[in-house]
């Protein structure tokens, strides 16, 4: 309860701060941290009942990835089928991350262990999709004319989208990248610095953390590049042809 | 004109569901230089990407030596049938990167021999694509339709970007290539410019065909 009640006398700082400052962002930032308050009690409360109810679990893995698919689907404005494309790139990226690594027994699947991984992976796997997705949208708005120049030399619409693509999944790709690269120099990692405060030993912490890396790297990886071809599909037309997305603006 | 290198069959051109242009019929042969006239936004750029199926006609068909366009891979449609467009893109990379772009390995003489073709020395494979003029530009991309060994070039407003010296240059390379055998269509909103260079002319407007025959009767002021 001290954190807690340290953590709000930050808050009430931060405001006193904002008002001193002349910066107009009192409301936001009370707002903003009571909101943040509720939503952690409400998932405290709520996985306290998944941990003592284990079918929940599946439940709880199912909201993360329908939620993780609307909020990359969303980012995909203009490609017919979205929230079906971006769910798929999504579920293959965790499937390919979650089932080594639970079938190996790296992780138990009690929902204590389960949770929190599959959630990460989805949030890797969410984020990758959505940067990666709509950059090459966008990309492909932009660049239709190189991309029409290429088709008018002869290659198909993968050699004609490749440039594109590429960079596409570079972009998607590089905050896993620079995390896995930096990690411990930069930041902590949260899974880390979660299981020292949860009294594991820094050893047993960062063998996790680098599991838990590795496996991003994998699952945003191939959710970037079932994207990327999702993406691609629902642009290309009959006949070797590549059309904008749909629409004003994305 | 001999046996027609290109045949548009009763074709119909839309964009976005609107027709633009109907019952176009045309044979172009080789060595056949042909104008396509008419006021912007007539269809006739459409009607020039339907060519190369980077848009399909709404209605007819098209033929490259008597087969069916949709019949063929539309990769080697896209080699035989060289498009070049109003201001054409170049591609990253030197000049040599565009000519070979998705070619297996071409021989370098095939290259120079492209630019020569275009009235560009064979020294230009090394420049920078995007640091060249508009003139050279449209020539490297002439050059780069050129390499693919094309039946037939299709030119998109050639001359609209360029300088009038530069235009000048464009026409004579155009009057050469058809007379060295290839079957041109052109595009323009300029019919001077068709006079000069095309044997023939089709005018267009109001969503078909106005006027067709010899560019000097078509295009008389």
């Amino acid at each position: 309860m001290t954190q807690v009640i340290v953590a709000a006398a930050l808050v009430v700082l931060a405001v006193g701060l904002s008002r001193a400052g002349g910066l107009g962002l009192e409301r936001e930032l009370l707002v903003t941290a009571v909101r943040a308050a509720l939503q952690l009690a409400a998932v405290g409360a709520f996985v306290t009942l998944v941990f003592e109810h284990g079918w929940l679990a599946s439940v709880f893995v199912a909201v993360m990835l329908a939620t993780a698919t609307i909020a990359a689907g969303r980012r995909l404005a203009g490609i017919g089928d979205r929230y079906a494309r971006a769910g798929a790139a999504i579920a293959v990226g965790v499937a390919v991350g979650t089932v080594p690594l639970f079938a190996a027994g790296a992780f138990d699947t009690d929902p204590r262990e389960l949770i929190p991984i599959v959630g990460i992976l989805t949030g890797g796997a969410m984020a990758a999709t959505a940067v990666t997705g709509r950059r090459l949208a966008e990309a492909i708005g932009d660049d239709l004319a190189a991309v029409e120049t290429r088709l008018a030399l002869g290659v198909n619409v993968r050699t004609a989208l490749h440039p594109l693509v590429r960079s596409a999944a570079v972009t998607g790709l590089i905050p896993a990248l620079d995390q896995t690269r930096n990690v411990g120099l930069v930041t902590l990692p949260g899974t880390f610095v979660g299981l020292i405060l949860g009294g594991a030993s820094p050893a047993e912490a960062a063998r996790v953390q680098l599991t838990v890396l590795l496996a991003l790297l994998a699952v945003e990886a191939v959710s970037a590049l079932v994207i990327v071809r999702l993406v691609s599909a629902a642009l290309t037309q009959p006949g070797e042809r590549v059309v904008a997305p749909a629409g004003p603006g994305i | 004109m001999g046996a027609p290198r290109i045949s548009l069959d009763t074709l119909t051109v839309a964009r976005a569901g609107r027709v633009l242009l109907r019952d176009v019929t045309l044979d172009v042969g080789a060595g056949d230089s042909v104008a396509l006239v008419g006021p912007s936004g007539s269809g006739k750029s459409s009607l020039l990407r339907c060519l190369v199926r980077l848009d399909e006609p709404a209605g007819g068909a098209v033929r490259l030596d008597g087969r069916d366009i949709r019949e063929l891979d539309p990769c080697e449609l896209r080699r035989r049938v060289g498009l070049v467009t109003q201001a054409p893109v170049m591609l990253p990379g030197s000049v040599r990167d565009n000519l070979a772009y998705g070619l297996d390995d071409p021989p370098p003489a095939a290259l120079g021999a492209a630019l020569e073709r275009a009235g560009l020395s064979p020294d230009f494979t090394e420049r920078a694509a995007r640091e060249l003029s508009g003139g050279e530009s449209a020539r490297v991309a002439v050059a780069r339709a050129l390499v693919r060994e094309p039946a037939a070039l299709l030119l998109d407003e050639p001359t609209a970007a360029l300088d009038r010296e530069a235009a000048g240059d464009i026409e004579e390379l155009i009057r050469q290539l058809a007379a060295g055998g290839l079957a041109i269509v052109m595009v323009t909103h300029d019919e001077p410019l068709a006079a000069r260079v095309a044997e023939r002319a089709v005018r267009l407007g109001a969503g078909s065909v106005q006027a067709a025959g010899r560019a000097a009767e078509v295009l008389r002021p």
